[in-house]
């Protein structure tokens, strides 16, 4: 392995401590209420907590926290774009680059960015991207960063709402908000807004999956789909059925911290 | 009017507000801007802290893993602390592997675990020569607005404070850790290093807690590490005009009552937080 | 992806055919190009398959090694996936260019094979906690000609298919330690079981309807696709939507569907055509990537 000469070093291998933990791990039961309460088999999301314009550096910016699932997403430019080709000239470009703090997670991630952050800023661009009115924006970029501070469930899904809202607050010229919402199929049941250890611990049933569906409400499209596991055509369409109801949830709240955030923002004084 | 001018003649701009004795923001040469804290809001760490200087935000986070200590010094653990400056805190740093501020930051935090002796290696020692903790401490910045040096200080010692650690016992048999993660204790945090940071324009006037306009219109900057006996831990000074012996005096007065405000911040605020539990 | 560039004209031709179930080169919108799969193409690996769809060559092999499990999974084996955009392919994909594409494509492939049933993971473990299989699955694009997902994954089914693992087992020693014992006969392998594994249709949204197997013009008049896996029995193990566009549920949910009847229909003459070829043994004649 390469040494890592730009960062303070530690042991060359260490592990975790939940590895060796001497009690038996829980599993969340498959039926009945969830572990935090909530409801099963119902569009019942976790509550969020969001704010704009808190990175003060920023063009704009969104912090969003659900249960204990939190992220900051801060949106630079438009500047001018680095790579000059042709389609550039005609259109803006979005780049995304969504990364996890070490410490996000039970298991300590590395400064490093995996495969797994690449296919994650990925989707988050291709979920943005329909929403952006980029043709405004020639011969620029406009860049999306987001931060897993903590992870806890449903990351990709509200990260996609947050860096909607931050592009919002950035005053970028936009056709609708985006929002995200995931749900995790476990068997016949399924879960809204998965927490962490509902999406990693597999029961043994069949038909076990996650869902992640990135929608544009006042237009009714579907801007980012994702899944995985193993789901039946008919559960995977109600699926992103449930999904988008739960994106209608997620809308007002959203909606009140930007114009919480307008309102904030003092109109700028009359040039005399 | 006023814009224009901050834009066109930035050094000029701020040279008017020194030469009053008082700065952009309506602060003293020598006041801080607002600290907060929030100590321990990261769940998934063993140990967290949030700091906010007027704006700057840095976040500590530190996990605790096993390793094997060093055949030279067994009795002791590792502490690896490194400065994040991500693409997301201004639009300065670009993504890649951290750059030169980044990695200076870093080495200065190192520096600074060192010297201080704020945790003890020896303590973080499971079983001598086969076991022992490694503490990641990864400090983060989410929003660069200047002087992130004592912020980042500030919040490693408040996560350190807050980290607890699992119980673990070596089972004699198969000579493999057993760990406890309910069970958890604190970390002896010996000694509480506080720094403060200084910028000096023009080879005289002094300011503290600088704004990132501040930092990069400076002649030079100053950085002095003190702890709660009023010992020297660290002390920085990156090249730059020079500084006078009274100068310098001056700024170690500043930073040792800077110290005690602080450390009282983080008991305040770490009682708070043991108070809502 | 190699770009094609299309003129207004041509996009309204194109769009009208499909609106009337024709497309440029005679297919209905359900109809896939010509398909040749040919396996144990690549000698010095455990398994390899050959697959052209319409001017798209990918070429798979797959390698077992003896690797040590996951800590979180410690009594199951697990896949690696490595795409490799070759500048022969396309122009495009010259110095880092194909680079992008590739971790794209393999980020897709775990999650189509991240799931129980797909391929039996706890049978590719020797000894849990130390000793499993590790599967590398290489994946090797010669020619893009669209329509890479449905290519790559046929041609990942083939090679599974294909794929020959030396039988081993575990031998103690007397001081309690022990070690990996391969078997005497080099012909003496395991085969896996492939029936689950899933085949990825890619439905590209044209207009109002949605192609499958789209050529690089269709996919220049098209603003988003979505690709689904699916196995035999019509489980979907992955979906998702690519491209820069947006797409209406109501169309999802259609396209869906298309994609299950399509990808249901794919696997029996897969299936049928691999059990052919391997019943023929040595006396089939090699085609190879000229033929």
């Amino acid at each position: 392995m390469p040494t890592d000469t730009k960062r303070v070093r530690g042991p060359e291998v260490s592990q975790s401590p939940s590895l060796f933990d001497c009690r038996p791990s829980v599993v969340p039961p498959s039926h009945g209420a969830r572990a935090d309460g909530r409801q099963r088999d119902q569009v019942d999301v976790r509550p969020v907590f969001v704010r704009c314009g808190l990175v003060s550096q920023a063009k704009g910016s969104a912090y969003i926290e659900a249960g204990d699932t939190k992220l900051l997403c801060s949106v630079y430019g438009p500047r001018e774009t680095e790579r000059k080709d042709e389609t550039d000239m005609k259109c803006g470009r979005l780049t995304t680059d969504m990364r996890f703090a070490p410490f996000s997670c039970p298991e300590r991630g590395s400064w490093i960015q995996g495969s797994q952050d690449k296919n994650f800023s990925l989707m988050l661009q291709e979920s943005l991207q329909p929403a952006l009115c980029l043709h405004k924006y020639p011969r620029s970029q406009i860049e999306v960063n987001v931060m897993v501070l903590e992870n806890s469930g449903s990351v990709q899904a509200h990260a996609i709402t947050c860096a909607s809202l931050a592009l919002a607050d950035a005053g970028i010229e936009m056709y609708d908000l985006v929002l995200g919402c995931s749900i995790r199929q476990d068997g016949s049941s399924y879960v809204v807004d998965p927490t962490y250890s509902e999406e990693s611990n597999w029961s043994s049933s069949e038909h076990q999956g996650g869902l992640t569906v990135a929608f544009l409400p006042s237009l009714n499209q579907v801007s980012g789909l994702q899944s995985d596991g193993e789901m039946a055509e008919e559960t995977l369409t109600a699926g992103i059925r449930t999904c988008i109801e739960g994106c209608y949830k997620l809308y007002p709240v959203i909606q009140q911290a930007l114009v919480k955030a307008v309102r904030r923002a003092q109109p700028p004084p009359p040039e005399s | 009017m006023a814009a224009g001018f901050k834009t066109a003649e930035p050094l000029e701009y701020h040279m008017s507000f020194l030469k009053e004795n008082c700065r952009p923001d309506g602060r003293e040469l020598s006041e801080f801007r607002t600290t907060t804290l929030n100590i321990g809001s990261i769940s998934t760490a063993d140990g967290s802290a949030l700091v906010k200087l007027g704006s700057t935000t840095v976040i500590c986070g530190i996990k605790a893993e096993l390793a094997n200590p060093t055949v030279e010094a067994p009795g002791k653990g590792y502490i690896v602390p490194n400065v994040d400056l991500p693409p997301l805190c201004s639009s300065r740093f670009r993504p890649g592997p951290p750059g030169e501020q980044a990695q200076a930051s870093s080495q200065f935090i190192a520096d600074v675990i060192e010297s201080s002796e704020i945790i003890k290696p020896e303590d973080l020692c499971i079983d001598r020569g086969k076991l022992c903790w490694v503490l990641y401490c990864d400090i983060m910045c989410l929003d660069y607005d200047g002087n992130i040096l004592d912020a980042c200080i500030i919040a490693l010692l408040a996560a350190l404070k807050n980290t607890r650690l699992p119980k673990v016992t070596v089972n004699k048999a198969t000579c493999k850790p057993e760990i406890d993660l309910k069970e958890r204790h604190e970390l002896p945090v010996h000694k509480h290093p506080v720094g403060t940071s200084f910028c000096i324009f023009q080879d005289s006037i002094l300011i503290v807690d600088p704004t990132a306009d501040e930092e990069s219109l400076s002649t030079s900057r100053l950085s002095v590490v003190t702890d709660e006996e009023e010992r020297l831990c660290s002390l920085h000074k990156p090249g730059g005009t020079s500084l006078s012996a009274e100068k310098l005096q001056t700024c170690i007065n500043r930073a040792t009552a800077r110290q005690r405000e602080i450390q009282k911040l983080i008991e305040k605020v770490l009682n708070s937080v043991k108070a809502a539990q | 992806m190699a770009t094609v560039k299309v003129s207004e004209a041509e996009k309204v031709y194109i769009l009208h055919g499909i609106r009337d179930d024709l497309r440029v080169d005679g297919r209905s919108c359900e109809d896939y190009r010509h398909m040749e799969v040919e396996t144990d193409v690549v000698s010095n690996t455990d398994g390899s398959a050959r697959v052209s769809l319409g001017h798209t060559a990918v070429l798979v092999g797959i390698k077992a090694e003896i690797g040590k499990p996951r800590p979180l999974v410690p009594d199951e084996g697990y896949l690696e996936f490595f795409v490799d955009c070759s500048a022969n392919a396309t122009p495009e994909f010259e110095g880092r260019g194909g680079e992008e594409l590739g971790i794209e494509l393999s980020n897709t492939l775990y999650r189509v094979f991240n799931n129980k049933n797909s391929i039996d993971l706890k049978g590719l473990c020797i000894s849990a906690g130390e000793h499993c299989w590790v599967l590398y699955v290489d994946v090797l694009l010669l020619q893009c000609d669209g329509n890479l997902y449905d290519a790559i994954s046929v041609a990942i089914k083939a090679a599974l298919f294909n794929t020959k693992i030396p039988r081993v087992h575990m031998s103690s020693d007397d001081e309690g330690g022990k070690e990996v014992e391969l078997s005497d006969d080099p012909f003496d392998c395991v085969r896996l079981s492939v029936e689950n594994v899933p085949c990825i249709v890619t439905l590209c949204k044209v207009g109002h309807r949605h192609v499958v197997d789209a050529t690089l013009q269709e996919k220049a008049c098209s603003v988003a696709s979505l690709i689904i896996a699916v196995t035999h029995r019509g489980t979907v193990t992955c979906v998702k939507k690519v491209g820069g566009g947006s797409l209406d549920p109501e169309s999802i949910f259609e396209m869906t569907e298309a994609g299950k009847r399509v990808g249901k229909a794919l696997h029996a003459p897969l299936m049928k055509l691999l059990q052919q070829e391997e019943s023929l043994g040595k006396k089939r004649e090699k085609v190879g990537f000229l033929g």
